[in-house]
This record gives C-alpha cells, structure tokens and sequence, in this order.
C-alpha cells in the first residue's frame, strides 16, 4: 500500500496536469451520460434528476405512437440519406481530380478558394444562400425573371429544403473534406504508378488499378463514421436554414429536441428522443464496422 | 515544358475551375451586393461590379448598437474560450501522453468513451445549468471547454517529442511541471498555434451552444445577431413588414452584414488554411 502511494507521489505533478482535464470531463461529459436516466424520469426542476419520479417506459410509449416523433426521425434519415448519396462521393471525386493536375500553382489555386467555405459559419453561409434564393432581391430570382420564369420562394418551399441543405452542404464542405483523401493519395508508392506505366496501363486503368485501391480504407473507415452519423444532422445549418413553412421536411432530431425540450421544457421525453437517437447511432457504426470487417480488411476498431 | 494539353486534362481543369466558381460566386455575389447603390440592386442589375459605390448599410450597421456589444462578446469568448480551452487540453494531453504514469490507460479509455457515448443536448442543459452557467458568458467557454480530438492530436505530437530530452532535464533536477513548460510547450509552438486557431475559429463561428444556453439580448453573440438580421429581415420583406429599414436598403443592410461577421475570417484566412491542413493531414494518418 505503502509502495503504492510512493508511487503515485513520484508523479504528482502529472496528477496535478492530469486533474483540471479529468474533472471537466467528469462533470460535462459524464454527468450528463448519468443524467439520461430521466428519460425514464419525470423530471422536474424543484426535485432534480435524482429525486424526481420514476415512470419506466412511459416516454419512449409515448413517442412510438406519436406521429411527430415519426416524420422527424424520417426527416433526419432521409436528409442523412441524401448526405450520403450526393454529398459523400463529392470530396472523392474532387480529390482525384486535383490529384490529377501536374500544375502546382493551379492546384494551389483551386485548393484555396474550395477550402475558404469550410471557415465560415452557418450563419453566414446559409445567410447567403438565403440571399442568393430571396424571391425579391436574390441573384437566382433575377437570372429567372431575365428569362420571363417568374419568381420562386425556394426557403418557404418544402419540396427544395432538402436539396437547398444538401446543394449548400457540398458547396461549403466538399473542398475541405478533399484534404483526407488528397493525404490519402499522396501516400500512395510513385512506384506503384510508375510500374503501370511500364505495363503499358492507361490513365483509366491507374486510376481503378492503383489510385481507388491506395485511397479505398480511408473511404471504408469515413462511410462506417457516417453511416454511424445517420440519425444526427448538424444543429447549426438547419436552424439557420429552416422555418416554420418547412418544418415537415426540414425539422431534424436535434432542432426538435431544442424547440420542444427547451423551449417547452419537455424535459424527459425530449431526452428519450435523444436517448433513441444515441442507441440507434451506436448500433449502426457497430453494425457498419462488422460489414466492413467481413468484406474488407480494415474496420475503426 | 511546351507538351500539348490533353484533352482529359482540358476537362478536368473545367471542371475544377466551374467548381471553385461555384464555391466562391455567392460570396463575391454578397460583398458586390453590400457596397453597391440597393435601387440599381432592386432593379436587377446583375453584379460582376460595384454598381453605384454605396457605403451606407455599413455605417448603419456599424453604428447599431446590437451589433457592437455582439461583436464585443463574441470577441470575449473567443478571447477567453482561446485561453481556457487550449491550457485545460494542452495540460491533460500531456499528462495523457506519458504512457508511463499509472492509470494512463484508464484515463485514455475514459476519454475516448465519450467520443462514442454523450449524454445528449437536454442531459447536458441540465448540468450546465446546475453549475450556474446559465446565461452567462461562462455557458459558452466552460461546456465545450475541451475537444477530445484536440487531445488526441496534442498528445501524438507530445509523444513525437524524444523522451532523451525529457530523460536528462530529469537528471538535471528539473520536476515534471518544468519539463512541460520549459521543454515540451517551446517545442509544440507550431502545433499549438494549429490548435490554437481551430479553437478560435470554432468560438467566433459557431452558436449552438448561444442557441440553448444564452437568454439575455445583451448578452448574445454575433452569429446570433446575423441570423436574426438575415433570416428575420428576410421574412419581414416577404411579409412587407419592414419597421425601420426600408425595403431598398434591406439587401444591403443584409449582406453588409454577412461581410462584416465574415471579416475577421477573411482576414485570417491566407495565415491559418496551411495550419488547418497540416492539423487535418496529422489527424488523417493518426486516425
């Protein structure tokens, strides 16, 4: 015993680094893991989460016969789904092609201005595709009364939310994930290329034969991590873009769990939603990881 | 060099530069809008110019008084978020990367739980505002105080340092608090400045945390400011319900806006995007 508190004073000082760090984490992450106890709860302020009383499954019955509860886990999904489709296989493309471009100065060039989207914030991106999408003074609505179309209110309009999110996600994101897989390509071997050169192998041919092999475990390892994302869309981009006009497309887990929990202090249901939403999240990067382990090499843990 | 280009090589760079176009029309689009003559605008001028230099939506922004203790308090929690954020990551990085101090384990699996477990928005609400930060400046520092990515990625550039030159400071007398400062913090400068301004990005752009934990006008950051500006003054010209700005000079009253909370980013941009991309370059070969 003796030895052991010897031990641990040798090292005090990193103790000492170490606690700051460990408390927070306690109190900020932990805590609140504790805290989702009162999604079996019905909490209330005056008891607190401990003394508040138990009501079992009481939430989560409720919200499988709530038809909100339906169209808003169908709008994360589907918007997720979307993501997936459209916005995934862009950074891929866009890092193979700069990946093919011999001129430095013009790959530069092309790098800075697609990464610059990355650092502004929602607010001011979407601040600009609303501008760009405004049915009186935006830039669209000009070109198309220009050519006699008439104007379109595209943000009051629930059959364009999800392209609009999904159109301004690849605009502002698609260079700055470029750069895993450009890090990705550029580990490739010059050998590899070189040797298929020798052989006689077209661009084509590299590009299927040696570039997507070199760059396939770093596509793997990001479709488990989204694929264990899809019942969680960004917070910031959807608030700053929807509006009441598109809730029944545009309002995602996490704008609903803000506007119902907060706002009208739905305290413990809102807590089931988002206790639904982790064990679904977490179910679905184990089961990607699986997949992943069976049909190729390579998996995130 | 006078090969001929390839026609693959015309498509690919028409590609990437229609790409980069599309990426960067809509900001150049908004600072036109903003310093342009908003009847010319309304009339449907198309904007690869000024049209009518016109400087009045930035004095009226400039001049509210919304706008300047936004913009004060989100140049405070930057300030403070920088200061608190980085010295809470960097010392428990630390401690975390020596593998020989006991528990070092348990303490990496107790960080790396909560990147796959949290306790969710409402859970954390609950905590936040049983520790007294409710409205508070603290609200927006505190919670989100440390990044275990963050972590992950000082502690491998803290392992990355030889541990000869920890060994002979040792030998010399020198204590495990003047190994970190004196020996370990001047040989991580460049990481720390990479950390330091991904920090400072995150607290000037983003307004989640604002959303939830911040209630008092006077207390708001300026991303808040914005999309009340932009969104609300939006749906007012839908609604033609204008208040104090007229119709004509909404639009740049609006972009005027967009530009101004973008500024400092613009203006940082060309010194941090080759950090940023080392910082995501090191994360991509360590992850």
């Amino acid at each position: 015993m003796q030895a052991h508190w010897r031990r641990i004073a040798k090292y005090k000082y990193l103790y000492l680094l170490l606690l700051p760090g460990f408390a927070w984490y306690l109190v900020y992450k932990y805590l609140p893991m504790y805290g989702v106890i009162i999604a079996f709860k019905d909490f209330n302020f005056g008891k607190g989460i401990w003394d508040s009383p138990w009501v079992g499954w009481k939430h989560f019955d409720f919200l499988f016969g709530y038809p909100d509860f339906y169209r808003i886990v169908k709008n994360t999904i589907l918007i997720n789904v979307y993501e997936l489709l459209f916005s995934f296989p862009a950074p891929i493309i866009l890092a193979l092609l700069l990946n093919e471009l011999k001129n430095l100065a013009f790959k530069r060039s092309i790098q800075t201005i697609v990464y610059f989207p990355h650092f502004l914030s929602w607010v001011v991106f979407g601040g600009i595709v609303i501008q760009l999408l405004s049915p009186n003074d935006g830039l669209v609505n000009q070109l198309r009364e220009l050519f006699g179309w008439g104007s379109v209110h595209y943000m009051t309009q629930s059959d364009y939310f999800r392209p609009i999110i999904i159109g301004s996600l690849i605009l502002k994101e698609t260079g700055w994930l470029a750069i895993i897989y450009l890090a990705a390509l550029s580990a490739i071997d010059p050998e590899q290329y070189e040797a298929a050169t020798i052989d006689g192998a077209t661009r084509m041919q590299k590009l299927v034969h040696v570039t997507l092999p070199g760059i396939r475990n770093t596509i793997v390892i990001l479709l488990i991590l989204k694929i264990g994302n899809m019942m969680d869309y960004g917070f910031e981009q959807i608030y700053v873009m929807y509006n009441p006009t598109v809730y029944d497309v545009g309002d995602v887990l996490s704008t609903y769990i803000y506007r119902v929990g907060l706002q009208d202090a739905q305290f413990s249901l809102t807590t089931a939603i988002g206790l639904f939403q982790s064990v679904i999240g977490f179910f679905l990067i184990w089961g990607a990881n699986r997949l992943a382990q069976r049909f190729s090499d390579n998996s995130i843990w | 060099m006078s090969k001929k280009i390839q026609p693959g090589n015309a498509v690919i760079g028409a590609v990437l530069i229609g790409f980069a176009f599309m990426t960067f029309m809509p900001f150049y689009y908004v600072i036109m809008a903003s310093i342009s003559d908003p009847a010319r605008i309304r009339e449907g001028e198309l904007l690869l110019w000024p049209q009518g230099l016109d400087l009045t939506a930035y004095t009226i922004i400039l001049q509210n008084e919304r706008f300047i203790t936004s913009f004060g308090n989100t140049l405070a929690r930057t300030g403070l978020g920088l200061a608190i954020n980085l010295s809470l990551q960097l010392t428990f990085a630390y401690a975390l990367s020596k593998r020989y101090l006991p528990g070092q384990k348990f303490f990496m699996i107790f960080t790396i739980i909560t990147m796959l477990f949290n306790g969710g928005i409402i859970p954390t609400y609950l905590v936040v505002k049983g520790t007294g930060l409710i409205d508070t400046i603290w609200a927006l520092v505190i919670p989100a105080a440390i990044s275990t990515w963050n972590v992950i990625l000082l502690k491998s550039f803290f392992e990355n340092i030889p541990a000869s030159l920890e060994e002979s400071a040792r030998i010399d007398g020198a204590n495990d608090l003047s190994i970190f400062a004196r020996i370990y913090l001047p040989l991580s400068t460049a990481s720390i400045a990479t950390i330091g301004l991904f920090i400072a990005v995150q607290h000037w752009n983003t307004y989640m945390d604002a959303v939830i934990y911040i209630n008092t006008a006077s207390k708001q950051v300026l991303q808040i400011f914005l999309r009340d500006m932009v969104v609300q003054l939006e749906m007012a010209a839908v609604l033609g319900d204008m208040g104090v700005v007229n119709e004509t000079s909404s639009l740049s009253v609006r972009t005027a806006s967009i530009f101004l909370v973008a500024l400092p980013i613009i203006i940082v941009y060309p010194f941090i995007q080759r950090y940023f991309v080392k910082g995501v370059m090191l994360g991509a070969v360590k992850g």
